[in-house]
């Protein structure tokens, strides 16, 4: 199952002062014009209610004026959104060509949520724009669905140039490892290290598949992960469900004895390089 | 430098203004009205400071924060009028001096009072009020008269305080011991997202994420002086401080940082830069330009002692030999390279060749001595330290030798371990002249409890003769200073990894008048 990760729309720039006049925001006309632009990327998002499944904005401010300056760019969300961060504030500099300053917003909304149509309202110096968000329904968790996917996830430690969410994200592609996708441990050479994934609710599974670090560049024989095992927690405690030794495959499917499970942990033991554990994407699944 | 292709001047007008208004000394009476809002939070969550004292001045600091992490730290972005009064005493029966100063969200409601006319070497008592709200009361100390004799100076200095990495004990330590003055040399906060910490709430976003824009490197500075330990140590003695790398990112090196095209790095310096100047006790010509800050100065406590603040950092050439612990060469040797920059080298030899103290201070970052790293005859020296900038320290040592700069002390951090060493004319030459010694601080927290003596340190004591002294657990150094003799006092904490540690003197390092370098170690 795939679910869409935003509407992908152009990464345009929209000026502020450009929507200054447009009839559908009224208010703006009265603002004072601004020296500085701001522009959005996307410029509409799509967002789902999974917890480990951040849609992400990116907000780009530029002086335009003829002085260097500090700006605020203040972020207002409707309805349920979660934002990462409701300010941004830089020093931009008033240089030849523009040096266009980025930050990026994660944005979240509840499980519950609603579907439908919401926005964010992003200003600087008083001129606003608004991004339209919409609230898709949360994909189907059923018999043959990915029950991992956009979960919680915790883990006994993430490395800081990686993010936790990055092995539920639907994306099991080791060729995009640099691009975040993937969840690495933080402590080199120390050994075990674990990545659960808590689900929705308690299902029966009896099969996981696991991505490990598998690229052109890093192919899984060196620096995939190589021991681990897969455990289910059942009534609030960890059972080892199945265990993979010695692995060199950049994709392992295991499968065990159907399992009620509240949650499901790797329990990871090595890596083939004995640095760090890498996971691309986990997946688990149910009959 | 980018070429501009507008009226390039400054900082913009509003940032600017608001600042001046801001630290400008306002002799106003205290019963100039406040007329705000009812706010009944208190705004002085992040405490009260002081620094860079004068014969005549201080600068007194607060930040309003009454949500100090939320954005504005939980301020309108109204700006707003704040009280301050200095006084002779405790209680301020006796006020000599007050005003009000406007501040506003361009500063992040920060107030710096430039307190002008106090008299020297006394001690005053100061605070701020807010909508009838009063701050702590801070205590601190003008410097001496220009001429005046000194008996005795005590001061402390101090770096790295990695939050999460464990408890403020060595600052609890500090502000119960009377010192006139505290030096920080750097890292006062770390720009680095981590994963797992000692303290209760690391792990959350405030202190995982890394620090880039204006907004996060903030909210870092708002989470680390939160810490009461820390507030207490600014409230107890006037600070003099210099930033090292994690103020904006690791090892960065004047516009080069490997994790950004020099433009954009820019950005990230101003942002950085902003942040320090809004959260440290420091004054109007201090105020950053952008991705620029006049950081060096100098500050003169009477004929007893005189301190080059240095900056090490924003004038640097890139790391030799892409940085990192590697054999000196010709990169390390180049004399096209510098720590300091042409122009602070310049004012820092210029102002010896003037100076008239018995002590002549470097207050600065990192080690200025030798650090071989490795056992056996091969040399493996740090790039990031004086040793990569080989013929910048042989200008600067051999510089003071040449002026006849009288008791050269370095006093330094960044090494997260006490090093006590002679600084010698040539490393190469042991038996070369001793110019003066060197004391870096271990590090407040960063690197949790270490231990007395590591394998690391133990090869610096086998590799490095002029080496007197190391150790590798947390602390500060508190040192007396008269005309006669300087000590150093090595404070060590037995653990920074729980709550009350116990804090110890591990050592004290003596130097005497007239005698370059390290004279007796007491351990």
């Amino acid at each position: 199952m795939r679910i869409p990760r935003q509407t992908v729309v152009a990464a345009g720039t929209i000026v502020a002062a450009a929507l200054l006049g447009s009839s559908s925001m009224p208010a703006a006309t009265s603002s004072p014009s601004s020296d500085v632009a701001v522009s959005v990327a996307p410029e509409q998002l799509s967002v789902v209610g999974l917890p480990c499944f951040p849609s992400t904005l990116n907000l780009t401010m530029t002086n335009t004026g003829s002085q260097d300056r500090y700006a605020d760019l203040t972020l207002e969300p409707t309805g349920p959104l979660q934002l990462s961060r409701t300010l941004f504030s830089s020093w931009l500099p008033a240089v030849d060509p523009d040096q266009p300053v980025s930050a990026p917003v994660e944005v979240r909304v509840p499980r519950d949520t609603k579907p439908g149509a919401y926005k964010i309202d992003v200003e600087v110096d008083r001129n606003r724009l608004t991004v339209p968000v919409t609230v898709e329904p949360l994909p189907s968790k059923g018999p043959g669905d990915n029950l991992a996917l956009g979960e919680q996830a915790t883990a006994s430690s993430t490395h800081g140039n990686f993010t936790l969410c990055g092995a539920v994200d639907g994306d099991k592609d080791p060729e995009h490892w640099d691009t975040l996708t993937g969840w690495n441990d933080g402590t080199r050479a120390v050994f075990p290290d674990t990545y659960d994934v808590a689900l929705s609710a308690p299902a029966t599974v009896n099969r996981v598949e696991l991505y490990t670090l598998d690229s052109v560049k890093y192919p899984a024989r060196l620096n995939g992960l190589r021991d681990w095992d897969v455990q289910a927690k059942v009534g609030g405690a960890w059972q080892t469900v199945a265990q993979v030794r010695g692995n060199t495959l950049g994709h392992v499917t295991t499968t065990f004895d159907p399992v009620q499970a509240e949650a499901v942990r790797i329990l990871c033991l090595d890596g083939n390089d004995h640095t760090y554990s890498r996971i691309v994407e986990l997946e688990v699944y149910g009959t | 430098m980018p070429t501009t292709r507008r009226n390039f001047l400054t900082v913009s007008g509003a940032a600017a203004a608001l600042a001046l208004s801001g630290s400008l000394p306002e002799i106003k009476t205290a019963a100039a009205g406040w007329t705000g809002r009812v706010d009944r939070r208190d705004p002085f969550t992040l405490g009260v400071a002081s620094g860079d004292p004068l014969p005549d001045a201080v600068v007194i600091w607060t930040r309003l924060a009454p949500d100090p992490l939320a954005p504005f730290g939980g301020m309108d972005r109204r700006p707003v009028e704040v009280q301050w009064q200095v006084a002779e005493d405790e209680r301020f029966h006796r006020i000599v001096r007050s005003g009000t100063a406007r501040t506003g969200p361009e500063a992040s409601h920060s107030v710096h009072v430039d307190v002008r006319g106090l008299r020297p070497w006394r001690q005053y008592w100061y605070r701020f009020r807010v909508n009838g709200q009063l701050s702590p009361v801070g205590r601190t100390k003008t410097a001496p008269a220009y001429d005046a004799v000194v008996p005795e100076l005590s001061l402390a200095f101090a770096s790295c305080q990695a939050w999460w990495e464990g408890w403020y004990t060595a600052y609890a330590d500090m502000a119960k011991r009377d010192h006139d003055v505290v030096f920080f040399l750097g890292d006062y906060i770390y720009e680095f997202g981590i994963d797992r910490g000692i303290r209760p709430h690391s792990n959350e976003p405030y202190i995982t994420q890394q620090t880039v824009t204006l907004d996060e490197y903030r909210q870092r500075y708002a989470a680390y002086k939160m810490d009461p330990d820390l507030q207490d140590a600014h409230a107890r003695a006037p600070w003099i401080v210099t930033l090292d790398d994690h103020e904006v990112v690791d090892n960065w090196a004047d516009e080069a940082h490997p994790s950004a095209p020099p433009a954009q790095f820019r950005v990230r310096r101003a942002n950085a830069f902003r942040a320090y100047w809004e959260h440290m006790p420091l004054r109007l010509a201090q105020l950053p330009k952008g991705p620029d800050m006049q950081l060096y100065r100098r500050i003169r406590y009477g004929r007893l002692a005189e301190f080059n603040v240095l900056d090490t950092r924003q004038y640097r050439s890139d790391q030799a030999y892409g940085d990192g612990t590697k054999a000196p060469g010709p990169e390390t040797k180049d004399p096209a390279r510098t720590i300091t920059g042409d122009a602070q080298e310049k004012w820092l030899l210029d102002g010896w060749a003037a100076s008239q103290t018995r002590w002549n201070v470097l207050a600065h970052q990192t080690a200025i001595a030798r650090l071989d790293t490795k056992d056996g005859p091969e040399v493996l020296v740090p790039m990031d330290t004086w040793d990569g900038y080989e013929a910048s320290r042989n200008r600067i040592l051999g510089g003071a030798v040449q002026r006849k700069v009288r008791n050269l002390v370095s006093i330094a951090g960044d090494l997260h371990r006490s090093v006590a060493s002679d600084l010698k004319l040539d490393f190469d030459d042991p038996a070369s002249a001793t110019v003066g010694a060197e004391f870096v601080g271990t590090s407040i927290t960063s690197g949790i409890d270490g231990q007395d003596l590591d394998p690391g340190g133990a090869t610096l004591l086998r590799e490095n003769a002029h080496m007197k002294f190391g150790n590798f657990q947390r602390g500060y150094v508190s040192c007396s200073v008269t005309p006669q003799r300087w000590i150093s006092d090595y404070r060590v904490v037995d653990k920074v990894s729980v709550q009350g540690g116990t804090v110890s003197t591990r050592a004290k390092l003596l130097v005497e008048d007239g005698r370059p370098g390290i004279a007796e170690v007491q351990k």
